[in-house]
């Protein structure tokens, strides 16, 4: 089966946009979001983060953190992580305003806030069209290293899910078996377009 | 759910992006061809593909055809009918390209086929031209191709709902394929289905709206679209792929959501032409094919379903029941009506993480969080009201954080818009405002709204509802739009909610009043209904009803007005006392009409009425009925208004009214409202909607009085004073009919449930002339009913069981929610008919241990169990029949579970405590289940689990049933000593840890547990039998007990039967394992009680040999579990019976073997020894952590034990206690020794010599440093201890490396004279002579007398001893007398002088030795 697939974290910089990376190079179909109202990147201190709108694309971002404090920037890795994402797509996009983007099969994101906040988005649609998707939630801690982990367990689950005709006869042993597997802990939910 | 519009709008958008699209894809080329054709047309291409002209859509349709096809077409495209002929054209194409989908070989052709099939579909303007296609395309449904399958339902949701009135063909397909084996397929059908289910259902209301008809294609294609729904709601049941399923319960949601009435929706129509998504409420003016009623009590028993399902949960697989969670959620956000129960079904709902089996429960867990997190961003009024409950939900959770959150948010978003709202009102006053989030300000404007309106008196029911409008809108608005739909309709808008936004309880009490309007179809799907509410909105819409009511009874006045009313209020006069209609409520007033009425009684007394459905309750009116302005001869009663109603429509049916009656009255209400209306049509608008109003306030009364009269009705028939009714029902009925409607009635509910399915509720329809055709009809049908066979017993068996199997079948595939009672009762009744315990089990079986994991089955059971018992209890001449039905069934039962369900599940143990009565039947199986192994061969751990379960139940069963309990305390103490050890580890352990705590039982084991050690120790072939005890053994507990008193005339009569008892002893056959089996339940009973000890150790001297073996391997086990708590222990210990020595010395072993000894048992022992018990040995264990002082008195009898039990006692002494250290060192050890004076402490020499030895043997303890200590320490003592020499001599033969100390040793005793010291001297001898010639030194330092006479005795010595003496430097320090007796002075003189004295001493030395 072929099945799109989203990724979704809170600003679509790091997690989901590592397992967007990754799912792409293996030729899934897959789009990425963040579900945040803001993207929202370290800044140097705690308070001063930087902020952008959802739609400012990587590149802009790049060069204008690359101007500010490029020692800072790339020591704490985020010109290589806009630089990934800038090769990956245009722009971050808001999981809320993607009803044009179609429809989904799959969608993992990698926060309970955000497992929240797509289900309750998808909760709030009009749902005319009766088809099932496969909402995920894999815990990842929002740093660089926990999200190549995330990034490559969600393409694992990914690839599993795509070897089934129908994942709703499957998805218990699934996920049962990755959570046995990986020991980490993986909550999935279902919700209709 | 696609809106037509919206959806056509979609397909001509996409289709020119596809021209777009192929445009781009190089197809330019046809295109730059077509302008050639036009010859007259100079429009450029791109304007031309745009156009909506019909030749731009003849291109398109020839673009997206070979071109070939293009090309030989070409000269038909010029000319004016050039659009038929291409229509034509395209129809035979389509035909081609369709038989080339159905026939080709290739999947890919029939694809690609397909593809362009559905191009010229969609681009036919006539949409006839289409449907003569359709036939065609869905003879493909039975492609075996899933993909062509799949493209065929793509094509019918792309063409279909376009034309829906040509897609008859193509909806048949969808029913056919929502059934279809691939997932895929059957999903795709679903969801195109659900689409046309809803345009269809919306097209049959929208036609009826503007036409007043429905066209009959609608109506076809409503019946297929009916038939869908049932095919997919039994997809949702039936086992499947989950995904199908999944889809299904969608569907269900989609269903509740279209048939529930949703009053918050605003217009049906709106003027700009977007259409909101249909709604029951479109129904509200009537509809010739949708019956709302109907509609309505489905799509609750949906609910019912999906409710029924989330309580199955554990056995759905976890996307169903994930699905089922969300879509209760989203039926309770979007229809408050039931948003109660949802909730409260979603708090009571834990997923059993054990129980769940391959779902995964986490998730599921999840899905009610969000869906509660949902329910918490919801503004409505009693998703507010819940918030605490949720809340306390979350916090459950460990999610408040998120839920305070949450509640921030809304709470924020409600303060904004409020204050959006204010400025807006404030600024233009008139202007109405939508805002729908501000649940708390228009809450509060209702409240204030409401006041002013109930001091405008008559208009008040009306006016409070329209001003709960959420959208604040001003009055003179809704008077206008309340006016709209009744202008242009006619219809009453009572029920129409267009222009206001009730709360859910008023939609509910309007959905009832729709309902009640119904008549009895109404009221049966009411009861469905309120059957399924949650109570606290079940008391919400009584109280909303009562604030209805006006204060005082206006309505009659104003009602008065109208000449129908007069007639009404007349026509009551005549016609109160036969009709009987105030009296049932009225019964505070009955000493005025109970002559009037004989049936009163009957009514009134019902004594299932709930007190709750008392009218009387609801009503607030009675308590001012009496200050009430009633200018109406009915006016004792308010109750007086709803018959004035439903009377008016008597008048013109006077022959309706014989047959009302008692049990009848109070069902007329709601059938006689429905009629009511319209009889007065004809008057004013206002009149209409005040009345319908009034209705409205009145439902809850009649609502709640249908249940109390229709059980009544049926009960009541043989005294009913209707004799025509009477007489049909004897016609209609056979015996054996009656028989069962008999047991129906003696259980309401059933009745309620299935109206029509139980004869007597015939009696409930309206006496209305509309109806009595009606009426007359069923009564006709139900007379044509075949003639009374009678069977014999074995046919009707068979019937039974036929009727059984075929009750439980329809079952697997229908699950509502009040089958359920109904099938239990059936089949309760028809088990006890057919008297087949064994054969009904067998068809029961399956389906109960299927069932009864959902603890339906059990359920079941259970009804069937106290049905059965009942009837035995209440035919006491026949009592046996039925007993043996029972016990049949039970035991079938039991026994189906036993083979069927794992012995893990509890089913076993729940179905004998919770059934009425145990039949001994069931102790037996009991029995055999804890303690029969019948097949050995390949079971065993099937069996051990078995009897676990076993064990189990019995547990239980002592525990719950009083009267089994003494038999099941004798199968688990049986089993306690069952020869198979598994079954006694787990009997023991059941009895010890759980039966013996229990007070009422303790005893009862207890002696058992003697009993069985006493038959084990007084062991006699014929006492080897299990069981429980044989009298004489237990006048031998008796004498046991005695003995243990202290008199010592018992304690010798004891010892005397113990003599006797000796032959027997040896004779005993008693194996060890069997006195292991009687002896361990005794032992694990003393772990629990440690007096029970003491009967182990006075038994234990007259015991057999593998009976104390038994104890022996028992004791350590006993005592190290016994820990420190052995106060009891020591009791024992300070008194031990006779004969029990080896067993103490065991007991104390054991104790002190890991830990030190306490000071209390150290007491003990001391005290035992010195007082009664004069045998050390039971000191040794305890030696080590004894002093010094405490050790050295014993020392002697210690001394007096065999050797091993001395080397242990020497080891214990040595090893001492880890904090005080050795109580002796070795070299105190051996000083020890050497004090023992032989006579006087009883250890003879040998004993002592031994010792000495047993210490030299341990070379490692007893080192040379220990004994040069040793030895130096005694050699100061006086007198010098017996052994000394002996032992001097053994360290130098030991420690050849200490013949210096020894000399040392020798050279003092010289100076202590040892000569004098007669038992000594020889071993001086002995050493020195040995130890030569080291020992010269200290033969020299002895006097002459004495050196002469070991000169003599050890002549041999001389020759070494003269040549030492004679070295110079020696000589030079010996005195003369020495070098004389040596004969160095004087040669042979020294020798002769010496010889007398030598021979002095040598006699002298030998009379000493």
């Amino acid at each position: 089966m072929r099945f799109r697939y989203a990724m979704v974290c809170s600003s679509n910089q790091n997690r989901s946009m590592e397992a967007h990376f990754l799912l792409k190079r293996q030729g899934l179909d897959v789009a990425s979001y963040g579900t945040g109202s803001h993207v929202k990147l370290p800044g140097p201190s705690a308070r001063e983060p930087n902020v952008y709108d959802f739609g400012t694309p990587y590149k802009q971002m790049f060069d204008e953190l690359r101007r500010k404090d490029p020692e800072l920037y790339k020591r704490n890795g985020i010109l290589q992580m806009l630089k990934r994402n800038l090769n990956v797509k245009l722009a971050p996009q808001r999981w809320q305003d993607n009803g044009g983007d179609g429809v989904f099969d799959v969608v993992m994101t990698f926060e309970e806030k955000v497992f929240d906040s797509v289900l309750e988005d998808l909760n709030n649609r009009e749902q005319p069209l009766m088809k099932t998707i496969l909402v995920m939630n894999l815990e990842v801690k929002d740093n660089h290293e926990e999200a190549a982990i995330g990034g490559r367990l969600a393409l694992e689950l990914c690839q599993e899910i795509e070897g089934n005709e129908s994942w709703e006869d499957t998805i218990d042993d699934i996920v049962a078996g990755f959570e046995k597997q990986q020991r980490r802990k993986l909550v999935y939910s279902i919700s209709f377009y | 759910m696609l809106e037509p519009k919206e959806a056509r709008l979609h397909n001509t958008k996409r289709r020119s992006s596809q021209l777009q699209r192929l445009k781009t894809a190089g197809c330019f080329a046809h295109l730059e061809a077509i302008p050639l054709c036009f010859s007259s047309s100079c429009v450029s291409a791109s304007q031309r593909l745009t156009a909506p002209d019909p030749y731009s859509r003849v291109a398109e349709i020839l673009l997206l055809q070979p071109s070939k096809t293009l090309k030989d077409n070409s000269a038909n495209r010029i000319s004016n009918s050039a659009m038929a002929a291409a229509a034509a054209t395209a129809r035979t194409q389509a035909l081609s390209l369709l038989a080339a989908a159905n026939n080709h070989g290739d999947l890919a052709v029939k694809l690609s086929s397909l593809r362009q099939v559905k191009e010229i579909l969609l681009s036919l303007e006539e949409p006839s031209l289409s449907a003569e296609i359709f036939p065609y395309l869905a003879e493909l449904h039975s492609s075996p191709e899933i993909l062509v399958r799949k493209s065929l339902l793509e094509i019918i949701e792309e063409v279909g709902l376009r034309m829906v009135d040509h897609s008859y063909a193509l909806v048949t397909v969808l029913v056919v394929l929502a059934r279809d084996e691939d997932p895929i397929v059957a999903k795709k059908a679903i969801s195109v289905g659900t689409a046309f289910y809803c345009s269809i259902l919306e097209e049959m209301a929208v036609q009826f709206h503007h036409r007043g008809k429905v066209d009959r294609w609608v109506g076809e294609l409503w019946t297929w679209m009916v038939k869908f729904k049932d095919v997919v709601f039994s997809t949702a049941l039936e086992p499947g792929s989950v995904g199908v399923k999944v889809l299904a319960i969608k569907f269900m949601e989609t269903f509740i959501l279209l048939f529930t009435p949703d009053a918050s929706d605003p217009e049906i129509f709106s003027n700009d032409g977007s259409r909101q998504m249909f709604n029951i409420s479109w129904l509200s003016g009537g509809h010739p094919i949708l019956n709302s009623v109907t509609l309505t009590s489905e799509a609750n028993k949906t609910f019912g379903i999906l409710l029924d399902l989330i309580q199955s949960a554990r056995r759905l697989p976890g996307a169903l029941a994930i699905a089922v969670v969300s879509c209760l959620a989203v039926v309770a956000r979007k229809r408050p009506v039931h948003y109660n129960t949802v909730l409260s079904v979603l708090l009571d709902f834990h997923p059993n993480l054990e129980t769940a089996k391959g779902c995964h429960a986490a998730s599921v867990q999840y899905s009610i969080r969000t869906a509660l997190l949902g329910f918490l961003r919801c503004t409505s009024s009693p998703m507010i009201e819940s918030r605490d409950k949720l809340l306390r939900a979350f916090r459950v959770m460990n999610a408040s954080d998120v839920a305070d959150q949450v509640i921030r948010q809304v709470d924020k978003l409600v303060r904004k818009n409020e204050r959006f709202a204010r400025e807006n009102w404030s600024g233009k006053n008139n202007q109405p405002i939508k805002h729908p989030n501000s649940w708390d300000l228009s809450k509060k404007r209702i409240m204030s709204q409401g006041e002013d309106d109930t001091m405008n008196g008559g208009v008040a029911p009306k006016r409070l509802r329209h001003n709960t409008n959420m959208h604040l809108t001003p009055q003179v608005q809704i008077s206008d739009s309340s006016h709209g739909p009744v202008s242009t309709n006619g219809i009453s808008p009572a029920n129409h909610p267009s222009d206001s936004e009730p709360t859910p309880v008023e939609q509910m009490v309007s959905m009832i009043g729709a309902m009640l309007a119904e008549g009895d179809k109404g009221a049966a799907s009411l009861d469905i209904l309120i059957s399924k509410l949650h109570p606290d909105i079940l008391a919400d819409i009584v109280i909303t009803s009562m604030k209805h009511l006006p204060s005082s009874p206006p309505t009659l006045k104003t009602s008065l007005d109208t000449p129908a009313d007069i007639i009404v209020s007349s026509s009551i006069n005549s016609m109160r006392s036969p009709t009987q209609l105030q009296l049932p409520f009225d019964p505070t007033h009955p000493s005025g009409l109970s002559s009037d009425v004989p049936s009163l009684n009957s009514t009134v007394a019902d004594p299932r009425r709930d007190s709750r459905r008392d009218p009387r309750r609801l009503d607030p009116r009675r308590l001012n009925s009496s200050g009430g302005p009633t200018s109406l001869p009915v006016g004792e009663g308010k109750e007086a208004v709803p018959v004035q109603s439903d009377l008016s429509s008597l008048p013109s049916n006077p022959l309706s009214v014989p047959t009302v009656t008692a049990g009848d009255s109070s069902s007329v209400y709601p059938t006689t409202i429905e009629h009511s209306p319209n009889k007065v049509v004809g008057n004013s608008v206002i009149r209409i909607s005040d009345q319908l109003d009034c209705r409205e306030d009145l439902l809850t009364a009649p609502s709640e009085c249908v249940h109390p009269s229709k059980g009544k009705s049926s009960l009541d028939v043989p005294i009913s004073p209707c004799k025509n009714d009477e007489g049909i029902r004897e016609t209609t009925f056979s015996d054996s009919d009656t028989k069962c409607r008999d047991d129906l009635a003696s259980i309401p509910d059933v009745d309620q449930h299935s109206p029509s399915e139980s004869g007597p509720d015939f009696d409930l329809q309206p006496p209305v002339a509309s109806e009595i055709t009606a009426e007359e009809e069923s009564y006709r049908e139900l007379a044509s009913v075949p003639s009374y066979i009678d069977l014999t017993t074995e046919q009707s068996k068979t019937v039974g069981k036929l009727a059984l199997e075929r009750i439980i079948e329809s079952n697997r595939h229908v699950c509502g929610f009040d089958c359920n009672k109904i099938r239990m009762s059936l089949i309760a009744r028809l088990i006890a008919k057919i008297d087949a315990g064994n054969d009904v089990a067998t068809i029961l079986r399956e389906h109960i241990s299927v069932d009864h994991r959902e603890f339906k089955g059990h359920e079941l059971v259970l009804h069937v169990l106290y049905h059965l018992h009942a009837m035995a209890n209440l035919d006491t001449d026949e009592s046996s029949s039925y007993a043996t039905v029972y016990e049949n069934f039970l035991i079938a039962v039991a026994r189906s579970f036993l083979d069927a369900l794992p012995a893990s599940d509890k089913s076993f143990s729940r179905l004998f405590g919770e059934a009425p009565h145990l039949p001994d039947a069931a102790i037996k199986l009991l029995d055999e289940l804890c303690s029969t192994r019948d097949d050995p061969i390949g079971r065993e751990i099937c069996d051990s689990e078995r009897v676990t379960q076993g064990l189990g139940a019995v547990w239980s069963l002592i525990l719950v049933r009083p009267n089994a309990r003494k038999a099941c305390l004798a199968i688990a103490l049986n089993c306690s000593v069952h020869s198979e050890e598994d079954i006694r580890v787990k009997a023991i352990r059941l009895v010890t840890n759980r039966l013996y705590h229990l007070t009422y039982i303790s005893e009862h084991v207890e002696k058992f547990a003697t009993d069985m050690l006493l038959t084990a120790v007084n062991s006699e072939p014929d006492h080897s039998q299990i069981g429980f005890t044989a009298e004489e053994i237990k006048t031998e507990a008796k004498s046991q007990t005695t003995s243990t008193s202290d008199s010592p005339s018992a304690r010798t009569s004891d010892t005397h039967s113990h003599q006797d008892r000796q032959t027997s002893r040896d004779v005993s056959v008693l194996s060890f394992s069997e006195a292991q089996r009687l002896t361990s339940l005794f032992f694990a009973l003393c772990k629990k009680k440690p007096s029970l000890l003491r009967l182990v150790f006075e038994v234990y001297g007259k015991a057999p040999k593998t009976v104390n073996q038994a104890f022996h391997r028992h004791i350590p086990i006993l005592i190290r579990e016994l820990g420190s708590s052995y106060k009891e222990l020591l009791h024992i210990i300070s008194d031990p019976p006779k004969g029990s020595e080896n067993l103490l010395t065991l007991v104390l072993q054991i104790l002190t073997q890991e830990v030190a000894p306490s000071s209390d048992l150290i007491g003990t022992v001391k005290h035992l020894y010195e007082t009664k018990l004069k045998d050390v040995s039971i000191l040794i264990p305890l030696l080590s952590s004894l002093t010094k002082d405490e050790v050295l008195p014993i020392f002697p009898p210690l001394l007096n034990l065999p050797p091993d039990k001395f080397q242990l006692a020497l080891a214990h002494i040595l090893q001492g206690s880890a904090h005080t250290g050795p109580a002796l060192t070795p070299a105190e050890v051996l000083i020890a020794i050497h004090d023992v004076v032989p006579e006087k402490d009883g250890p003879p020499l040998k004993k002592i010599t031994d010792a000495c030895s047993a210490c030299f043997e341990q070379r490692t303890v007893f080192t040379q440093q220990v004994l040069a200590r040793a030895l130096g320490q005694m050699v100061d003592r006086t007198p010098l201890p017996l052994l000394f020499m002996r032992t001097v001599i053994q360290a130098i033969d030991a420690f050849p490396t200490l013949v210096e100390f020894v000399m040392e040793i020798l050279s003092k005793l010289v100076s202590r004279q040892i000569w004098r010291l007669p038992k000594l001297w020889p071993g001086f001898l002995k050493c020195v002579s040995q130890t030569q010639p080291h020992s010269f030194p200290v033969l020299l330092e002895l006097p002459m007398p004495q050196l002469e006479s070991i000169m003599k005795k050890f002549p041999d010595l001389r020759p070494s001893l003269t040549a030492y003496a004679n070295q110079p430097t020696i000589r030079a320090s010996l005195p003369n007398s020495a070098l004389s007796v040596l004969g160095l002075e004087n040669g042979h003189d020294s020798r002769s002088q010496m010889q007398p004295s030598d021979a002095s001493s040598s006699i002298h030395g030998v009379a000493l030795t």
